[in-house]
């Protein structure tokens, strides 16, 4: 059996007596004011090192609560406006693309005598009085209201004075506003609203105004409009149909039985449902977006701690002779700890503040950009203030202080293990640097696997985004392995022969300083890897998605009613137009498309296109399909559906499956006969027009496309028909190359926001490079005194720190090139397939890899103008002096 | 002995040599008008207590430092070099081609191995053979067979025997030494101090040499204490 070595003996001793002190002092801590003192003192030292932790916190915390911010204050607007349309209804009666016929309401009331019913007919309008605002207009019956939307006023409609209660009940096109709309927008009663719904105009007089005390109704009232239901009925042309009708429900043990007695009188089509169903599958489709940008979000954090461990290394090993003297005059293990933790705790409180203040101000920008994307792909929403909310800044604060805190771990133990007698060697932690480099390079490996581990199985989506942060985590502890080969490469005699003196020296100092400048690559090396990650990802999508496009847009001429958002549902082609087109000189064909949402069995609702034909023909792209082409279209004629690569992901639903749709007929089981490429963040299906108006009672048309005769200029065409239109209808028609464009901007807008992130994540890796160079220019300042004096030029020493700097970006841009490669291929393949279900193919460009290495370089260079700059600054006769 | 025929131009002549510090309103005079002249081949002793100012003259020689007045003339082939007259990269140079200084915490550079530390005088002056006069001396001090070894790797002996190579390399005109033994055991201290004169006196160098040791002193030709900003010459 092997015996313990005496200096294996005395390390175990050493460490049990350390956990031992560590743990009898604590609650022993009578002198924290003193410590306070000296690492308050510490980091006052060294003001520019601890300005850089500071800022570098502070940008890591501000983007985790602009993010936040941004996304809690849409779900929140999401939620207010919800909760004060949805007021005390337990349950509501849905039905198809139609809505539900108003008979079934008076059943209810009256047949079944229940009176806890009220009607409603709602949607979006865009208000052209209100600069073109949308808001969500309600339509009500005043009579029936009471028991639901107490708070929001609507109940009070009945004690509104004589006069607007008349012209609100009787008279078409009247309106209630917010006290706080007519008060931002100077609107008295008796003005008018213009109003824009798709194609058509209203004007809609304001007959009261509804004041609240309640925060949350007065802030739900500044995007509704309230009308009497007949009003709401002719602006959204529903005459005769409900959107939905609201229910309170008895508690158990009555509830069944009123269920039940109400499904008995509802068509085949209509269903009852619990609001709070609905608000929550809309949340839901929101999920994966707002996950990818809080996982972003963290991104300058976790490189900022690169930075903070750094800084607080750095200013250990700087102090190390002061540690030993406090050892020596009997400051203990602990305190020497807590004294490092406490200056770290301390800077990352200021970083935590500043990066609170900071992150309230970006989260103005943000919000705007989180809109924006819900608006281009989910749904109609009108956020317009940011909503502060204290969890969140404190989550960001405690997030920062805590990145300092652990940040700074490493090097407070290193602090801890100064003995009196041996102070800390630089040479010495450098040893320990080395001799630990094989153990950290089996954590990176093991962080490698981990990754794997939670990438490959389809975990969590919030597990997969812990699987990019462990490769990003294994590749940076690789790191110091890469660059510790690298230097052995140039330390071949042959190459040291043939390189310049400072070439040698350059390298000798990274590889020398490896604790530190492994560190500052490892940083840049993931923001740089992110870059290129992010950009291919995004490049390949895009490039993806013009491909798609081209083929998609078979059609030369799109026709559309006026959206308030690019991801509302299509208002309805009015009739006229439809003929219009038939019958137009030069246009040869005409597609039209339904676009509605329908309740799908295990989906909720999904959308639904009803075309007449696929305007993509033959160059649809199917993920699978029944048979070629013609024998998909074939089956698709006889009643099966296409589905998107969206749906087909997110509910398992593959080729022959039967997804089964609430119709106007009852739920009917449709099988899948393809599933095709799709970008759409929603899951959707497609169904023939014939197959379509079968089972729904629904005439309506969305969109038309249009295929011009041969010889025939779209152009010309296009300004043609707008002619043939105007002062009639407003419609949109757009070029076939328009509206590609119209849907590449809107991609392009949705990525700004991730380009901005990854951008700020750089900046706080420059920030890490800059705070490593400086804290090794000051380590070397004897080394720079000697080299001035024996005759090197201020130039030289110049050319020796960009030489070094530019030697640590090359080598970051070096691994992050591989780095992003399979970040990419991680976005591509793993992350945006199971947040999205998208099929996305990988396009490779050479130029981003180029950037990226150009980027890696340039900043560590532009890092390393203001060392050198001081570096020739330095006095060689101080420099000597420097102990 | 060096020469200090009226003959011969000193190698090096101070006149007038002050150095004052600033230090908020308050001026510490450390040298004070010294004139003294350093003749070639020479071995100049310069005593006296901890901040006396003997660094302070060495660095002002060298041209490391510049003084706050007087001037400091020293004479090369070309004619006389005014050094407090030259910008500062014109005194870098002048460090680069004239000087070889030692240090008393030896200051060799801790990323070159020892050739590389004693050829950088000579890359730097983009002379040839580098490698070749810099292994001759490496002999001469007895480190021919750790060439390729790192500083960090030798004792404190060693060191500073390549930090004598490194300051004789390049054939400067005059050496400079600051407390070289100050660091090392009296033994040690000794080899060095005797290998550091055996290589200046055959290489014909003036050396002037700051140290508090008053054996050393025994040895050089001319030994001056420094007091009061004064230069005061006690042997020679």
């Amino acid at each position: 059996m092997p015996r313990l070595g005496q200096s294996d003996r005395y390390n175990s001793e050493s460490i049990c007596t350390f956990i031992q002190v560590k743990w009898d002092n604590i609650g022993d801590m009578r002198n924290l004011r003193t410590l306070l003192r000296l690492a308050w003192g510490g980091a006052w030292r060294r003001p520019l090192q601890s300005l850089f932790f500071i800022v570098g916190v502070s940008i890591g915390v501000a983007m985790i609560i602009a993010i936040d911010l941004a996304n809690s204050s849409a779900n929140r607007a999401f939620t207010i406006s919800t909760d004060a349309v949805v007021g005390k209804a337990t349950h509501q009666i849905v039905g198809g693309p139609n809505g539900v016929d108003e008979s079934v309401y008076l059943r209810i009331r009256r047949e079944l005598g229940y009176r806890k019913s009220a009607p409603i007919v709602e949607g979006y309008v865009k208000v052209k009085t209100l600069n073109g605002q949308p808001m969500r207009l309600l339509g009500v019956d005043s009579f029936a209201e009471r028991p639901f939307r107490e708070e929001l006023g609507t109940a009070k409609i009945a004690e509104l004075n004589q006069k607007s209660f008349s012209a609100f009940m009787a008279e078409p096109n009247t309106v209630l506003i917010g006290a706080n709309v007519s008060d931002e927008y100077r609107l008295a009663i008796g003005e008018s609203l213009e109003i824009q719904v798709g194609s058509y105009h209203h004007k809609l007089r304001i007959v009261d105004v509804i004041a609240s005390e309640d925060r949350r109704i007065r802030r739900s009232l500044k995007d509704l409009l309230v009308t009497d239901i007949a009003t709401a009925q002719e602006v959204f042309a529903k005459i005769g149909k409900l959107d939905r009708i609201d229910l309170i429900l008895p508690d158990a043990p009555s509830k069944t039985e009123v269920l039940e007695r109400i499904e008995s009188v509802l068509p085949p089509g209509a269903c009852i449902e619990s609001p709070d169903a609905r608000r929550g599958a809309v949340i839901e489709m929101t999920n994966a977006f707002r996950l990818n940008l809080t996982a972003l979000s963290l991104l300058a954090l976790v490189v900022g701690m690169f930075l903070i461990y750094n800084t607080v290394s750095f200013s250990v090993i700087q102090r190390r002779t002061v540690i030993g003297r406090l050892r020596a005059i009997g400051m203990t293990r602990r305190e020497i700890f807590t004294m490092i933790l406490a200056e770290a705790t301390v800077l990352g409180i200021a970083g935590a503040i500043l990066g609170v203040g900071l992150g309230i101000l970006l989260s103005r920008g943000a919000i705007g950009m989180v809109t924006t994307s819900i608006n281009d792909l989910f749904f109609v929403s009108n956020v317009r203030e940011i909503n502060i909310s204290s969890p969140t800044l404190l989550k960001g604060g405690l997030l920062g202080i805590a990145a300092a805190a652990i940040g700074a771990l490493i090097p407070a133990f290193e602090a801890a293990r100064v003995t009196p007698v041996s102070t800390l060697q630089r040479s010495a932690i450098e040893s320990r640097t080395r001799r630990s480099l094989r153990w950290v390079s089996v954590a990176g490996v093991a962080a490698l696997l981990l990754g794997a581990g939670l990438l490959l199985p389809e975990w969590h989506l919030g597990l997969t985004f812990l699987g990019v942060l462990a490769v990003l985590v294994g590749v940076a502890l690789l790191t110091p392995s890469f660059m510790r080969g690298f230097a052995a490469l140039a330390a071949t005699r042959w190459l040291r022969r043939r390189l310049p003196i400072l070439g040698n020296m350059a390298i000798r100092d990274i590889d020398r300083a490896l604790s530190r400048t492994s560190t500052a690559v490892a940083a840049l090396m993931i923001a740089v890897s992110v870059i290129v990650g992010v950009s291919v990802m995004i490049g390949s999508f895009r490039i993806t998605v013009e491909r798609w496009l081209t083929d998609l847009l078979g059609a030369d001429i799109f026709v559309s009613p006026p959206a308030i958002a690019n991801s509302q549902m299509a208002a309805r082609l009015d009739p006229d137009a439809f003929k219009l087109f038939e019958t137009f000189p030069g246009i040869a064909q005409v597609a039209t498309a339904r676009s509605v949402e329908v309740d799908a069995s295990g989906m909720g609702r999904i959308t639904l296109s009803a075309i007449t034909r696929d305007i993509a023909g033959e160059k649809r792209h199917y993920k699978s399909a029944l048979g070629n082409h013609a024998e998909t279209w074939d089956a698709f004629q006889s009643g099966g559906l296409i589905v998107n690569e969206p749906l087909a992901n997110r509910y398992k639903r593959s080729l022959g499956d039967t997804i089964t749709l609430l119709t106007d007929k009852g739920e009917i089981p449709f099988k899948i006969v393809g599933v095709a490429y799709d970008f759409d963040v929603r899951p959707g299906i497609m169904m023939y027009d014939v197959v379509y108006r079968s089972h729904w009672d629904d005439p309506h048309l969305s969109s038309a496309a249009l295929f011009v005769q041969p010889g025939v200029d779209v152009d010309e065409k296009i300004g043609a028909l707008k002619a043939a239109l105007a002062g009639k209808l407003e419609l949109i028609i757009r070029s076939n190359r328009a509206l590609r464009a119209n849907a590449l901007a809107v991609f392009d807008r949705t990525f700004s926001i991730f380009v901005a992130l990854q951008m700020l994540a750089a900046v706080v890796a420059f920030i890490g490079v800059l705070s490593a160079l400086m804290s090794l220019q000051l380590e070397r300042t004897r080394e720079i005194g000697t080299l001035r004096s024996i005759g090197i030029t201020r130039g030289q020493l110049s050319r020796l720190t960009l030489l070094e700097t530019g030697l640590m970006g090359a080598i970051a841009g070096l691994i992050a090139m591989p780095t992003g490669l399979v970040l990419a291929t991680i976005l591509i393949y793993i992350i945006n397939l199971r947040s999205f279900g998208w099929t996305l193919q990988m396009q490779l460009q050479p130029s981003q890899f180029t950037l990226a290495f150009v980027v890696a370089l340039v900043s560590a260079l532009l890092a390393s103008i203001y060392p050198a700059w001081r570096m020739g600054q330095m006095q060689p006769a101080e420099a000597l002096r420097t102990e | 002995m060096g020469s200090r025929d009226s003959a011969h131009k000193p190698l090096i002549r101070i006149s007038s040599l002050s150095k004052i510090y600033r230090e908020g309103d308050q001026h510490h005079v450390v040298l004070d008008g010294i004139t003294e002249d350093f003749y070639g081949g020479e071995f100049v002793c310069l005593h006296g207590k901890s901040g006396s100012g003997k660094s302070t003259l060495l660095n002002l020689i060298a041209g490391i430092d510049a003084p706050s007045d007087g001037d400091i003339l020293i004479h090369a082939a070309d004619g006389e070099i005014a050094l407090n007259r030259l910008t500062e990269r014109e005194r870098t140079l002048f460090r680069r081609n004239h000087v070889g200084f030692v240090f008393q915490f030896f200051n060799l550079i801790p990323t070159l191995t020892v050739i590389e530390n004693v050829t950088l005088p000579l890359n730097l002056m983009g002379k040839r053979n580098a490698q070749k006069s810099a292994a001759s001396l490496l002999d001469a001090v007895g480190l021919g067979a750790r060439t390729d070894t790192y500083p960090d790797k030798l004792s404190g002996g060693e060191q500073q025997r390549v930090a004598i190579a490194r300051a004789l390399v390049h054939n400067p005109r005059f050496l400079l030494a600051d407390e070289p033994t100050g660091n090392l055991d009296a033994e040690t201290g000794e080899s060095v101090l005797t290998l550091l004169l055996r290589l200046s006196r055959s290489a014909g160098k003036t050396l002037v040499m700051a140290t508090h040791a008053t054996e050393i002193a025994e040895r050089a030709d001319r030994v001056f204490h420094i007091d009061g900003g004064k230069l005061i010459l006690h042997k020679g």
